[in-house]
């Protein structure tokens, strides 16, 4: 994998990681924003320049694709490279949970 | 036909929130903002007065249909665009949390705009200012020629102008990136 989007994506901003979690299904950015309300109870909500640019940055560096129009919305999901991505996150993640336990997550 | 005022402001690219808060300020006292002329006209029409939220956001023209349709999605009424900059409002009562009255709810896209700022308004001025400013204003120092004097005097002007823009614009958008973490 391309080691200059590794290190702009691992550690990733939290709005990015719920942006690309919700993205493994198709979503526009509003339906982004109201699944991410619903997911934290509220907690996180990304705004709506906030959603455009994380989108634009994303398509650009290859995350996620433009998939179909719907009611003039455009429709993104997550490409091969994006799951990576995810899944290095969401390894990174469960690490720092689990030695936030005191666990050992080095097994 | 309801009544109409242009007031003149000038706001630099840095002064961005204190437009917002000048043209909520408005807006409570019952004048909506129509539109904005370069470079420093602003046409109010009068309406009822409402405590509604201004935010600006800088897109040098790179917006297209998509960015407006999330923007209208969260609410937000697109009126307005002028030099880059583009203008949205929405009533406070729309409002359900603080951040619903923001544009940007992280520091790194608060900071990427500030950046783009820089980019493309920042550093073609300073581009400006050193090929033609400044070389203009030596050789009509040293000049003999007739109308020297005049050019002198203009570029001068021009020098300090830009001096004054440049150590504020500077400094401001320093502080902003600073109070917005910017380490992205």
């Amino acid at each position: 994998m391309d080691n200059k989007i590794k290190r702009i994506y691992v550690p990733m901003t939290e709005s990015g990681f719920y942006i690309l979690f919700c993205l493994q299904q198709p979503q526009h950015g509003y339906g982004i924003s109201q699944l991410v309300r619903q997911m934290t109870g509220g907690d996180l909500v990304i705004s709506a320049g906030t959603m455009y640019g994380t989108l634009s940055k994303m398509e650009k560096d290859g995350l996620i694709a433009f998939v179909r129009e719907v009611e003039k919305r455009k429709l993104y999901q997550i490409t091969a490279l994006g799951a990576e991505i995810l899944e290095l996150e969401i390894r990174r993640i469960e690490r720092l949970y689990k030695n936030s336990k005191g666990e050992n997550a080095n097994e | 036909m309801n009544d109409r005022k242009t007031l003149v402001r000038f706001f630099t690219i840095a002064d961005y929130e204190e437009e917002e808060i000048w043209l909520r300020e408005q807006h409570k006292n019952g004048w909506k903002l129509v539109k904005t002329v370069v470079p420093c006209f602003y046409i109010f029409e009068s309406c009822a007065p409402e405590d509604v939220v201004y935010r600006l956001d800088f897109k040098n023209n790179t917006e297209d249909r998509d960015y407006l349709q999330i923007f209208e999605d969260y609410g937000w009424e697109y009126f307005n665009s002028c030099m880059g900059w583009l203008y949205f409002r929405k009533p406070v009562s729309d409002t359900d949390t603080e951040q619903d009255s923001e544009i940007f709810s992280d520091d790194a896209s608060r900071a990427d705009m500030i950046e783009h700022i820089v980019k493309t308004r920042m550093l073609p001025l300073l581009v400006i200012f050193f090929a033609c400013v400044l070389p203009n204003f030596f050789r009509s120092i040293e000049g003999g020629y007739p109308i020297a004097n005049m050019f002198t005097i203009l570029f001068t002007v021009l020098l300090l102008l830009y001096l004054y823009l440049f150590v504020h614009c500077g400094s401001k958008l320093r502080k902003l990136k600073k109070k917005y973490g910017g380490d992205r």
